[in-house]
């Protein structure tokens, strides 16, 4: 293990264990807002929404991720996130992406009257549009 | 008896066909070597998603106040009288007894519950070929994936195929088995289903492999199978198997995977109060749905290696029947040689006498 003010980070994801390193501190995309947890954070679990994982400082320099879904555990000295897929935000199809958005676009427009219907297309739209702006962070042209 | 050109050429065709049966062992080999590392690879998450679901079940009582209803609808359990059956095959032959045990398997099943309406999702293109034959269609509007709950449908016939997801297989993806694991849970959320069952060819280690018919909704107990049957792999086809792994250089033993299933097993599950970022409720209504998804994966992921391990087999066994051949037919045709030459020296030698 590396000094002690660091946590140990694993990002895993159902096709493999993606990293497994250590940071100073490490920004999460929870479904209701962005939080960053350092050393010795209270025991949390929260849902991650669409969004950048930030790992600062680690072991390997800063890194980020970009993952559609994801859990997460907190302990005071690790962190674990498990996330249906990640990726490098200069590896995201922006492609891809806008399709995804015109798609989501498309379910709003359909949704009529129902309420979970707006809620999946705006779910999809959101994914998009953070998918595509993780991908312009990263200085990929769109 | 059939002359020498005959049997030489007979012998060259065995022996092509026996280098074609072992090219295919061989690769049979290496696509089971990567399976068995993809499906090794994907046990962390599922674990770790099966461990804070459990934990996350135990600590929470989750009620809903107006209607009294205690549980998450993929938790309850409904008196069965109606069942999806996910089948899960291969999408190609030449694979000894893998596609028929699975259908074997899932066609036991259907006869078994004569009073329960079924669906069927047929994975692979084989299991599709064969079940089409027997059973009907649904007739599925184009947009009954959006309106679920408004008129059941007239049903043809007691067991009717409603999915086929054929070529899954070429490039398997979290995201289709994740996709079909959604149409499952709509539809059982919506009370169209009572219970989902997965038919597939379970794959611990090469050793270890059977056919089971597991119910994975509703969900009874995380990180659990509920098995409703079970065949085990007969002692025959265990040493067969044993036998093309070794000449082929696949590994029997599993690799040792308990300390890391361990730790994976503690996540979320730490003897400490969580804060829960988001209300249990929502947290469950994110989790469950994943857990269905990640079992199918899996299960997909483990018939995929069988299929590999059996293919292999078959074409082990293949490539020994070719070489016994090749064998018998050198036999014969050295004597039917023979033959030939004595039978000159006969005539050479009654010939001389005569003189």
């Amino acid at each position: 293990m590396a000094e002690a003010n660091s946590i140990r980070v694993r990002l895993v994801t159902p096709d493999k264990i993606f990293i497994d390193g250590t940071a100073d501190s490490v920004s999460l995309p929870s479904s209701s807002g962005y939080f960053e947890v350092l050393y010795g954070h209270a025991p949390l679990l929260a849902e991650l929404g669409a969004g950048e994982v930030t790992l600062h400082g680690g072991d390997v320099g800063d890194q980020q991720f970009f993952v559609a879904w994801g859990f997460v555990e907190v302990l005071p000295d690790r962190v674990t996130i498990l996330a249906e897929s990640a990726v490098r935000p200069n590896e995201i199809n922006v492609a891809d992406a806008r399709q995804q958005l015109q798609y989501g676009q498309q379910l709003w427009n359909e949704a009529g009257e129902e309420s979970r219907r707006y809620a999946e297309a705006n779910r999809v739209i959101h994914e998009a549009e953070q998918r595509i702006a993780s991908a312009e962070g990263a200085g990929q042209s769109t | 008896m059939a002359n020498v050109l005959d049997l030489r050429r007979r012998i060259r065709s065995v022996k092509n066909t026996r280098q074609i049966t072992k090219a295919m062992k061989m690769v049979s080999a290496a696509k089971l070597r990567r399976a068995q590392e993809r499906a090794f690879a994907a046990r962390p998450y599922a674990r770790m998603l099966a461990s804070v679901l459990d934990s996350l079940v135990r600590r929470v009582d989750i009620y809903e106040p107006e209607t009294g209803e205690d549980k998450h609808p993929l938790l309850a359990v409904r008196p069965e009288k109606h069942a999806t059956v996910v089948v899960v095959t291969g999408d190609k032959g030449f694979a000894g007894a893998f596609n028929t045990n699975v259908l074997k398997a899932a066609h036991r099943f259907l006869n078994d519950r004569a009073d329960v309406e079924l669906d069927l999702e047929i994975v692979g293109r084989k299991g599709r070929d064969i079940l089409r034959r027997s059973y009907a269609t649904a007739s599925i509007a184009e947009d009954r994936e959006l309106e679920h709950g408004t008129a059941p449908r007239t049903r043809k016939a007691r067991i009717e195929i409603v999915g086929e997801h054929a070529g899954m297989f070429e490039h398997l993806t979290f995201e289709k088995a994740a996709h079909l694991a959604h149409t499952l849970v709509e539809r059982y959320i919506a009370q169209e289903t009572d219970a989902v069952y997965l038919v597939f060819n379970e794959f611990q280690s090469v050793m270890t492999q059977r056919v089971v018919v597991d119910r994975i909704l509703p969900i009874k107990e995380v990180g659990k199978q509920d098995i409703a049957s079970a065949i085990e792999m007969e002692q025959e086809e265990r040493e067969e198997m044993a036998k093309a792994a070794r000449s082929s250089g696949v590994s029997l033993e599993t690799e040792d995977t308990r300390e890391a299933d361990e730790e994976a097993s503690k996540f979320g599950t730490a003897q400490v109060d969580y804060i829960y970022e988001q209300p249990p409720r929502q947290l469950l209504d994110g989790l469950l749905p994943r857990y269905v998804a990640t079992e199918l994966y899996h299960a997909m992921l483990e018939s995929v290696a069988a299929e590999h391990a059996a293919r292999m087999t078959a074409m082990d066994s293949a490539t020994n029947n070719a070489s016994d051949m090749i064998d018998a037919y050198t036999l014969t045709m050295n004597r039917v040689r023979q033959a030939a030459i004595t039978k000159e020296i006969i005539e050479i030698v009654s010939g001389a006498a005569a003189l």
